[in-house]
């Protein structure tokens, strides 16, 4: 009987610790799948991967094709795209449209668009000029552009990593706000896009809400700005040395590293605001 | 006990054969493999099969390497303070290792025959890497098995004198060889969570060097982390061993023994736990240096509802820990004086628990943000933030110290005459560390993280020099304090067995869930953003499934390890039976004398 007794304690214990388990949200980590570029690819399955890297992991679609915050391009693109600038070529436009999106700006639309070299190597970039263009249009990427794109994704991968900047003091949250391209979303002061939540809206957040916003922004949803949600990359976590990142958050929450410059006031801010689609 | 070594030395020297052969196979091996074996039992598929086996591989490891680190001690107390009981003790702890030992070894093999068959082309890649050191592994566990034998064995030819000295360096170096196997072994699994910087996927593994690679950035958090959880958990194994042996024993002798191993196995366990969490965060400060990405993912990505969990399993893990000692006080003469603020500790305890266990944010579709009105629940951004709960955890501490201050306290009556004076400080210092506490948790809200996280240092600060201080006082007061009664060892109720039982298989599968925690922040990469699992089952399961493999492996532990108990229960009895007989015969003979001389105790039968 007392072997029952403890046979029950034990196999209780862990029905218990089960359950609850169960019972909680249930988020399970899945397995990003990995694109496999080479300078051999038809022309056909680079817009393949364009299409999938467009719809998916680029978060283009958060944009365009709502017909309000950027051009809807599917099915038109590769059409206009040679007449937009004269004497500037359908690829050649495409490419500075994602490498320097501020350069045109199609009537109608503000400039919000990132540096999409900052989210996606120059190979997968290919990918999604090849995609654009088959959108009305006729594919003019070459396994030359491929082939040169790939070379400098290598070369980029094997720089030395530049030195990590341990010094609070040399990094300066406005210059690194610009330099990472935040203010195509998010404004400051009045200046930036409205895709996300202003960053005065952070003055007063819990901090490490604020950081898990900047590394993980798909982990909390601002309502208001969910039609945007999954714009936001997830790579500023990489892009960024633990010290910078502080130093963001401190100048974002309003803390002793963003001192007087740090935006906006505490009593402007509404108690659930929230960092948004980050 | 010759028969039994040899046939122990036999079994190691064929486990050990295993793990050479699984270490020189992919060495030898020349033409590529597949990447993964296939296995699929009663549907478990490969990752599941090596997941249960390094589990329970690990449970039994962290017995085997805990409890040798207290034994020793209890053994210096023993033999320095000239207490035989002491000594005794740790002999009862040390035979616990024997079966656990070999339990150890075969379950290392299962996994190696796992990891070498079911990931064939990754083994191959640790081998290249690691060989090395896995030659000095097992090496260094042949030599910590003779040490083991050596110890037990020994342990009364080597009685007195200088020999008991040198039978206490064998404990000492069985404690050295267990450690550094235990660090080899964690240079291999930090390896995957952290290797060194620049390594790529074409990579050549012969190219990396031995010492960087196992000299990680998580290898020695980790290290330390695992040595203070092996003490918590061979402290609550005991506890379970000997609540079984006071649940099922037959007399009253054996009741008190077993209960005073309960006693001191519990104390051991919730002593060592009250310091874990600093190497905890030491551990997770170094994975956030890592890789902030990393870190991110272990507390507010996927896993972050993992920590809800544990904050529950902690909470279980006080609230029973105090229950026993509650419990344990009614044994104590003196004890009912302190009966009327267990409530109040209890409230305390609770509410602890409570704020410890609210989650920061909620995943919460349209309907409930409107409901909450915003996406963070009002109660939710006050108390699940870490200001509120890390001062919940410490006055959880504090409290849980003033229950064991009690309990020790039960009995005696000071007789310094600065006793009044002494508790009155005693009090004072309890006061005012719980004001620091407060006053830094609520101060926290207005402050930047950064200050923030360096206010949680403030409060551990206060609450373990409050410990230190306390206790202090306490020695120095009850020097020579007048005893109220001895402790009625053996007279507690069998729910206090139970507790222990809790805390027990609490603990188990809180070093489960970790286990997994750690395991699974890499998501879907055998080594960390180098080496990419590439099999059907790389995604990381969700709490549910996982909370399903831990209970798995914790009740085929417990299997285990019931197992055991009820071996060294059948030898122990007969070895009690046989002593009962002995005294019985004894008095019969010295009352057919006339012979005044009192009789011998169980309690001297080995």
């Amino acid at each position: 009987m007392t072997n029952l007794k403890i046979l029950f304690t034990v196999v209780a214990t862990l029905a218990v610790f089960t359950f609850v388990a169960n019972v909680i949200p249930q988020v399970q980590s899945a397995v990003p799948r990995e694109i496999v570029l080479n300078a051999d690819m038809p022309p056909e399955e680079l817009a393949a991967i364009g299409e999938e890297i467009y719809a998916g992991a680029g978060g283009c679609t958060a944009c365009h094709g709502l017909g309000t915050r950027a051009p809807d391009l599917l099915g038109v693109v590769g059409g206009v795209c040679a007449t937009r600038v004269p004497g500037q070529s359908c690829k050649d436009y495409l490419w500075e449209s994602l490498v320097n999106p501020t350069a045109y700006i199609v009537e109608g639309f503000d400039p919000i668009m990132i540096d999409q070299s900052i989210v996606s190597s120059q190979a997968e970039l290919w990918t999604l000029v090849a995609f654009l263009q088959s959108q009305g249009g006729e594919i003019t990427v070459n396994a030359d552009d491929f082939a040169a794109a790939l070379a400098a994704d290598d070369a980029a991968a094997s720089a030395p990593p530049p030195v990590a900047v341990t010094d609070l003091s040399q990094v300066d949250a406005v210059a690194l706000i610009t330099a990472q391209g935040c203010l195509a979303c998010h404004a400051l002061g009045g200046e930036g896009g409205m895709v996300a939540p202003p960053f005065e809206e952070l003055r007063g957040q819990d901090p490490a809400f604020v950081l898990e916003g900047i590394v993980d922004p798909m982990a909390t949803i601002n309502e208001e700005y969910s039609t945007f949600a999954g714009t936001m990359p997830t790579i500023f976590g990489d892009l960024m040395s633990p010290v910078e990142l502080d130093v963001l958050v401190d100048f974002f929450v309003g803390g002793a590293g963003g001192g007087a410059e740090a935006p906006g006031d505490a009593a402007e801010v509404p108690p659930d605001s929230v960092g948004g689609s980050r | 006990m010759k028969r039994w070594i040899t046939r122990g030395v036999a079994t190691r020297g064929v486990l050990l054969a295993v793990l050479v052969l699984a270490v020189a196979l992919p060495l030898l091996a020349q033409a590529p493999g597949p990447d993964y074996g296939e296995f699929n039992f009663l549907g478990l598929d490969r990752r599941g099969a090596v997941w249960i086996a390094a589990q329970l591989h690990l449970l039994f490891a962290a017995f085997v390497l805990g409890v040798p680190m207290f034994a020793v001690v209890i053994e210096a107390i023993g033999m320095f303070g000239g207490d035989e009981k002491y000594d005794k003790l740790a002999k009862e702890f040390t035979r616990l290792l024997l079966v656990a030992y070999s339990a150890t070894a075969i379950w290392g093999a299962i996994l190696v025959f796992f990891l070498s068959t079911l990931y064939p082309r990754f083994w191959a890649y640790l081998t290249a890497i690691f060989a090395p050191s896995m030659w000095v592994y097992a090496g260094l566990f042949f030599l910590e098995s003779f040490t083991l034998y050596l110890y037990y064995y020994g342990w009364d030819a080597w009685k007195k004198g200088a020999a008991k000295k040198a039978h206490w360096c064998l404990g000492i170096m069985l404690n050295v060889w267990g450690t550094i196997v235990m660090f080899i072994a964690n240079g291999w699994l930090t390896y995957m969570m952290s290797p060194p910087e620049g390594l790529t996927a074409d990579t050549a593994p012969q190219t990396v060097q031995l010492w960087s690679a196992i000299n990680n950035a998580t290898w020695m958090p980790i290290n330390i982390h695992r040595l203070l959880a092996n003490v918590v958990f061979g402290g609550a194994i005991v506890g379970a061993y000997a609540a079984y042996r006071f649940l099922t024993s037959k007399t009253d002798e054996e009741r008190a023994h077993y209960d005073w191993m309960g006693y001191t196995g519990n104390l051991i366990a919730i002593g060592a736990l009250i310091v874990l969490p600093f190497a905890g965060y030491w551990l997770g400060r170094e994975i956030y240096e890592f890789s902030q990405q990393m870190g991110i993912t272990m507390m507010g990505g996927f896993m972050s509802w993992l920590w809800i969990i544990q904050a529950f399993l902690i909470g279980i893990l006080f609230l029973a820990g105090n229950y026993y000692l509650w419990i344990g006080m009614g044994r104590i003469p003196g004890a009912e004086r302190f009966q009327p603020y267990i409530k109040w500790m209890l409230l305390v305890l609770v509410l602890g628990v409570i704020v410890w266990a609210t989650p920061n944010t909620m995943i919460a579709d349209r309907d409930e943000i409107a409901a909450m009105g915003g996406i963070r629940h009002p109660f939710l951004q006050v108390l699940g933030v870490m200001s509120a709960k890390n001062t919940a955890v410490n006055l959880m501490i504090l409290t849980t110290f003033l229950s064991f201050l009690m309990y020790r306290r039960a009995n005696k009556d000071p007789v310094v005459p600065w006793a009044r004076a002494g508790t009155m400080l005693q009090g004072a210092a309890f006061a005012l560390c719980a004001v620091i506490v407060v006053f830094y948790g609520v101060y926290g809200y207005f402050v930047t993280a950064i200050v923030r996280i360096g206010f949680s240092v403030y409060q551990v600060l206060a609450v373990l020099a409050t410990i230190l201080f306390v206790i202090g006082i306490d020695m120095a007061m009850l020097r020579g304090a007048r005893s109220r009664g001895e402790i009625r060892w053996g007279r507690m109720p069998d729910r206090s067995q139970y507790a222990l039982l809790i805390l027990a298989v609490t603990f188990t599968w809180l070093m489960g869930l970790m286990g997994f925690a750690r395991s699974g922040i890499r998501q879907h990469w055998h080594v960390y953003e180098v080496i990419r699992d590439t099999s059907e089952q790389a995604f990381t399961p969700a709490l549910g499934p996982a909370a399903t493999i831990i209970s798995i492996c914790v009740l085929i532990f417990f299997g285990l390890v019931g197992l055991i108990f009820w071996l060294g229960g059948l030898a122990e009895r007969s070895v009690y039976q046989e002593a009962e007989a002995k005294v019985k015969a004894g008095q019969e003979g010295r009352a057919a004398l006339g012979d005044p001389m009192p009789a011998p105790s169980l309690g001297d039968v080995d």
